[in-house]
């Protein structure tokens, strides 16, 4: 008798184990179904213990799985949580891409001036040499503007930046690009490194194989020349200070975007766990 | 209750041994377990979290129901719904069908078991 009351407190313990609309739905027939099979004496001891315990492990982890699938699996909790996650995404991705394309857009706008007008003073026969600015610019080092002007095979005439004591030449595919359509703007990479910005065009010198850090961008724009002697005019600036500021924008966003899922995951939690279904 | 609630086919040993239990009639938790036990049964060792587990389920596809017959307070009587009879049927037709199969392609005898 002892022992009988002994295992029916022990099992009634357990039972505090399952989840409460489960408890309250439930626990005390199993009890009783407990107490009915303590006392049937065609049942032994060494088989219902066992028999009990397995069915608890077994019977504990599904009734939780089932109380945690029917709070938060729900098809509209899911479906709101989806829908917000999807929001957000897009919102996260618009906050990343529209400040960089702006900010990218912007590098461009003291050499869009600089090369229109160095354009129209070479088309009214002014030198090359003349109308080049003297002061050089490091293209590395310095986040000055620079212009470099070509002849029409695409050869340097004059120049006012340097990159390891030369003048380099974008490719040629950017001046025939130009030759047909008066102007274009570019992320020009005179020294190979990474493009951090997939959207923007980038033309690098041979193809060669980037590496993050180590390569000097320029934000160019290329105007052609035409007249008496038709060339090409590059204006351009180091992108450093863009880029960093990009590469701000890039981590706001994520940021953002993780403040955002893990709102909507606390939320959503919160939501299903208050509208959970109750016991009857 | 509509069919397209029915618990897929074949049941499962719990759910199969509940409803072929309560087709005798109305019944408490321990005596499912007792009838699920036996032989007759289908020798199903069924606990009491995974008995009550199963008529939950079972309440909500509509196959069981409370009869609401008392002997005593914490006891809970069940019975089968119409929907739950008609479960049972599916599936003790289809193990029919396969239990002639079986005996047509000489597996058990006649009466007997293989």
């Amino acid at each position: 008798m002892m022992e009988r009351e002994k295992l029916e407190g022990l099992y009634a313990l357990a039972l505090h184990l399952y989840p409460v609309r489960f408890q309250e739905a439930y626990a005390p027939a199993m009890r009783q179904s407990f107490r009915d099979a303590l006392e049937d004496c065609g049942l032994a001891r060494r088989t219902l213990i066992p028999l009990v315990v397995r069915d608890l492990i077994t019977s504990l982890f599904k009734e939780h799985f089932a109380m945690l699938y029917d709070t938060f699996a729900r098809p509209a909790l899911v479906y709101n949580a989806l829908v917000l996650i999807a929001l957000s995404t897009g919102l996260a991705l618009a906050l990343n891409t529209i400040p960089q394309q702006v900010l990218r857009q912007g590098a461009n706008d003291p050499q869009i001036a600089m090369a229109g007008d160095l354009a129209a003073r070479l088309e009214s026969g002014i030198a090359p040499a003349a109308a080049v600015p003297a002061a050089a610019v490091d293209m590395a080092r310095s986040l000055s503007p620079f212009v470099i002007v070509y002849n029409d095979q695409g050869q340097p005439l004059a120049s006012q930046a340097v990159l390891n004591g030369q003048t380099p030449t974008p490719p040629m595919g950017v001046f025939d690009y130009v030759r047909q359509h008066g102007e274009e703007r570019v992320s020009w990479q005179p020294v190979p490194g990474t493009t951090s910005n997939k959207d923007e065009k980038s033309v690098l010198n041979g193809g060669m194989t980037l590496q993050r850090g180590h390569g000097v961008r320029i934000a160019a724009v290329i105007q052609r020349v035409n007249g008496s002697t038709p060339g090409f005019v590059l204006a351009g600036r180091n992108m450093r200070e863009v880029e960093a500021r990009e590469e701000q924008v890039g981590q706001l966003a994520l940021l953002t975007w993780i403040g955002m899922m893990g709102v909507i995951l606390v939320g959503t939690a919160a939501y299903g766990w208050w509208t959970r279904p109750k016991a009857a | 209750m509509a069919a397209d609630t029915a618990p897929a086919s074949p049941l499962s040993p719990a759910v199969f041994a509940i409803l072929f239990s309560l087709a005798e009639g109305e019944k408490h938790g321990y005596q499912m377990m007792k009838d699920a036990r036996s032989p007759e049964g289908g020798g199903v060792r069924l606990g009491p979290g995974t008995l009550y587990g199963s008529i939950d389920r079972m309440m909500r596809d509509g196959l069981v129901e409370e009869s609401g017959k008392s002997d005593d307070e914490r006891r809970r009587y069940y019975r089968l719904t119409r929907h739950g009879h008609s479960v049972l049927a599916v599936e003790l037709q289809r193990l029919d069908a396969a239990v002639k199969s079986a005996r047509r392609m000489g597996l058990i005898r006649a009466g007997g078991r293989a």
